[in-house]
């Protein structure tokens, strides 16, 4: 498996990045835009591996800050989630482009 | 790693973030088991009592050599120490504030967890002002954020809140993987998490391959601290959040969570980026040659920040700006990188800090008194209470920076600052002179209303203690610090000796 | 070298079977419509051809209880992943792991007890 190289992780990881972005920035529904900035935490997740392993200075800390930035990553959703489920209770959807009342 | 090795760390070094961390759980687990009827303030005094204990053993720390534990991870220098006092006094105003707090609708149940939160997010930002390491930084900015997100959705039942806290969650959500995903980088090219180590790294990077990647490393961390301390063009999800939070959660986010913002972005610049060379060995650093970027930064949040400032109509969504604005003045402070830049910092934040907080308590009694947030119900103020009126007039003429008062002395600090390197920064300060000018436009516009208009109603408006102690707190320190600046510049030169251990 | 070729040969089979995946639906429906009669009647067009009438929403709404014990499972799920590494390495980390790794334990228990006592855990 050694045989892939190095760069086809990082482009892996910053395609699903700039996937994750994307996502985040242009999906109406808020479910999918939580999930999209899942997706690029776990790019970096795949980042810190693969340097952890084949970096130029590789060292376990990497997996290990993987290991946190996982645990952070969940807390984040679940509160986000739960923000959500309370916003929709109130308001009876989960659209993002309905989510105006502040304006000035 | 056995027992003796765990006894032999000096524990004490953390003993202010021990006290906020054990007042926390305690408060959690009281609140879960006190019988329903007991008033839920008694858990702030609580709280409050666990923030002054803290301070407390951080003075008694404050002679202490810079020393560290846990393998580096925790690193109680100069600049931890002086940046944790900040956080400590900003977060025990903001309690007192959160004590007297009652909205109409919406948090019956939760005030308990109100308190908590609170200290859960000082405990990150204390943590994040004294780390040494990537993973602890990380996971102190996250502790902060997480906190905050839920406070300022606590007011389950209300939709402005429901709807900022949802703001705050995304736009939080994408600016922490972007920064994460700088530092991901930054771990890679070094093979390290530790600061300080990864500086050692860094010095030897002569690779132009490794300097590139670097250098998005840089930006992307620039960029998603950027969002966290709502600098322009990232600032558009401030005046929403602070709008919809409850004021005292307003006040907790532009006083200490900007604050918190400062120090990690200094934590990581100063430590990683100054090691970088740009192009082989003894030529310029990475930050010094990027300077410009953080300017820009600096000269658009002003800018963004004052402008728009002057069209708003709610009193909070005023206020949002007003500390975009501010956030513009300390990045001036940061790109000009000057010698007197911590001290420069440190005291603006400090000025900031009185002078916002005591605002916030008189805009919370107002708002929570009227119901509404529009800047018309400051209207005859100083018929109905004149006392509320003058200190009111203390903080805007703060924030606006006139003389004699606090943000004079921090704006003109900045200025020196700017100017005193070479090349000075001619076109940030006329900048900043320039938009200090148009944000007097709208702190009197308040003042007016204040002063000059005819009041709708003369009803009286009741004070409660600890509103009142946070207002003449407030009020004493932006005219003593205006006055006698020196007190806060010896107390600084005595006690932290020009931070000269931050990069020791 | 001989390595790289063994795992070039692998995907060769998984392209392979990617073209007989594709292929494979596309023939079928291809020829179905070439050969099947094509006669619309409006009954066919009924959800259900047998004659009951379709009466609710085809999209069932799961209970948003199951929701919370989701996000409690997701919390504590994720928080194994400090006990895995530490459990591996526990003969080498000795007691300092120890008392973290009880400090850990404690602050989620607090976290269950919360959730306990907020009545999460009982189905109403």
């Amino acid at each position: 498996m050694s045989n892939i190289p190095v760069s086809a992780f990082l482009a892996l990881a910053l395609i699903l990045f700039c996937i994750g972005l994307y996502g985040a920035l242009t999906k109406r529904n808020t479910v999918i835009v939580l999930i999209s900035i899942e997706l690029m935490l776990n790019a970096v997740n795949i980042n810190l591996v693969t340097f952890s392993k084949y970096g130029p200075a590789p060292s376990i800390n990497g997996q290990v800050f993987a290991l946190f930035a996982i645990a952070v990553a969940a807390a984040e959703a679940a509160v986000g989630l739960a923000i959500l489920i309370a916003l929709y209770r109130n308001r009876k959807t989960v659209n993002i482009d309905e989510m105006n009342q502040l304006k000035h | 790693m056995d027992m003796d090795k765990l006894l032999s760390f000096d524990w004490g070094l953390m003993a202010p973030e021990f006290l906020i961390l054990g007042t926390a759980t305690i408060l959690a687990v009281l609140d879960l088991f006190l019988p329903k009827k007991i008033n839920r303030q008694v858990l702030g005094l609580f709280g409050l009592a666990g923030i002054v204990a803290a301070i407390v053993s951080l003075v008694f720390l404050l002679d202490n050599e810079t020393g560290s534990i846990l393998l580096e991870t925790f690193r109680l220098d100069s600049f931890g120490k002086a940046f944790k006092l900040l956080l400590l006094t900003g977060a025990g105003l903001v309690m007192l504030l959160a004590i007297d707090y009652k909205p109409n609708e919406g948090m019956e149940e939760y005030r308990g967890e109100f308190f908590y939160l609170f200290l859960t997010a000082l405990l990150g930002a204390m943590m994040m002002s004294s780390s040494g390491d990537l993973i602890t930084l990380f996971i102190g900015l996250e502790l902060l954020s997480i906190s905050s997100y839920i406070l300022a959705g606590i007011r389950k039942k209300n939709t402005a809140s429901n709807e900022s806290a949802m703001k705050y969650v995304i736009n939080g959500g994408i600016s922490t993987a972007i920064t994460l995903f700088g530092m991901s980088y930054v771990f890679g090219m070094t093979g390290s998490t530790n600061l300080r180590q990864i500086a050692a790294a860094l010095l030897n990077v002569d690779d132009s391959q490794q300097v590139y990647i670097l250098g998005l490393a840089f930006l992307m961390i620039f960029v998603g601290l950027s969002f966290k301390l709502a600098s322009a063009p990232f600032h558009m999800w401030a005046p929403d959040v602070y709008e919809g939070a409850p004021t005292p959660v307003t006040a907790f986010l532009s006083v200490v969570s900007k604050t918190a913002g400062f120090v990690i972005l200094i934590r990581i610049m100063f430590t990683v980026f100054t090691a970088l060379p740009v192009d082989g060995e003894y030529s310029q650093t990475f930050l010094f040659a990027n300077q410009d970027y953080i300017g820009f930064l600096a000269g658009a949040t002003m800018i963004i920040g004052n402008v728009i400032a002057l069209r708003q109509r709610s009193i909070k969504r005023l206020f949002a700006y007003s500390s975009i604005a501010h956030a513009g003045y300390i990045l001036v402070a940061f790109s000009a990188m000057s010698f007197v830049m911590f001290e420069a910092i440190w005291f603006y934040l400090l000025a900031y800090l009185f002078m916002n907080v005591g605002a916030f308590a008189i805009i919370q009694l107002l708002t929570m008194k009227e119901g509404t947030e529009d800047i018309s119900h400051f209207a005859g103020l100083y018929r109905r209470s004149p006392l509320l009126a003058v200190a009111m007039a203390i903080f805007l003429l703060s924030l606006a920076g006139i003389p004699g008062t606090a943000g004079f002395i921090g704006k003109i600090q900045i200025f020196i600052g700017a100017l005193m390197v070479s090349p000075a920064h001619y076109v940030l300060v006329s900048i900043m002179i320039a938009t200090t000018v148009v944000s007097y436009f709208y702190y009197f516009g308040i003042m007016t209303q204040i002063f000059f208009r005819p009041a709708a109603h003369h009803e009286k408006i009741a004070i409660q203690p600890g509103t009142a102690v946070a207002i003449i707190v407030s009020a004493a320190a932006t005219i003593l610090f205006g006055i006698m600046p020196q007190l806060a510049y010896g107390f600084l030169e005595s006690n932290f000796k020009a931070f000269l251990d931050f990069l020791a | 070298m001989e390595l790289l070729n063994l795992y070039q040969n692998n995907y060769l089979i998984v392209f392979v079977f990617l073209c007989l995946g594709v292929l494979l639906p596309v023939v079928a429906l291809f020829f179905g419509k070439l050969l099947r009669p094509y006669k619309p009647l409006e009954s066919k067009y009924t959800t259900y051809e047998s004659g009951i009438e379709p009466f609710h929403d085809s999209r069932v709404q799961f209970n948003v209880r199951y929701y919370i014990f989701a996000l409690m499972f997701v919390i504590f799920d994720v928080e194994t992943v400090f006990l895995y590494p530490w459990a591996v390495a526990y003969e080498k980390l000795g007691i300092f792991a120890l008392v973290e790794m009880l400090i850990f334990v404690v602050m989620l228990l607090i976290g269950l007890i919360y959730a306990w006592k907020k009545k999460v855990l009982k189905w109403i």
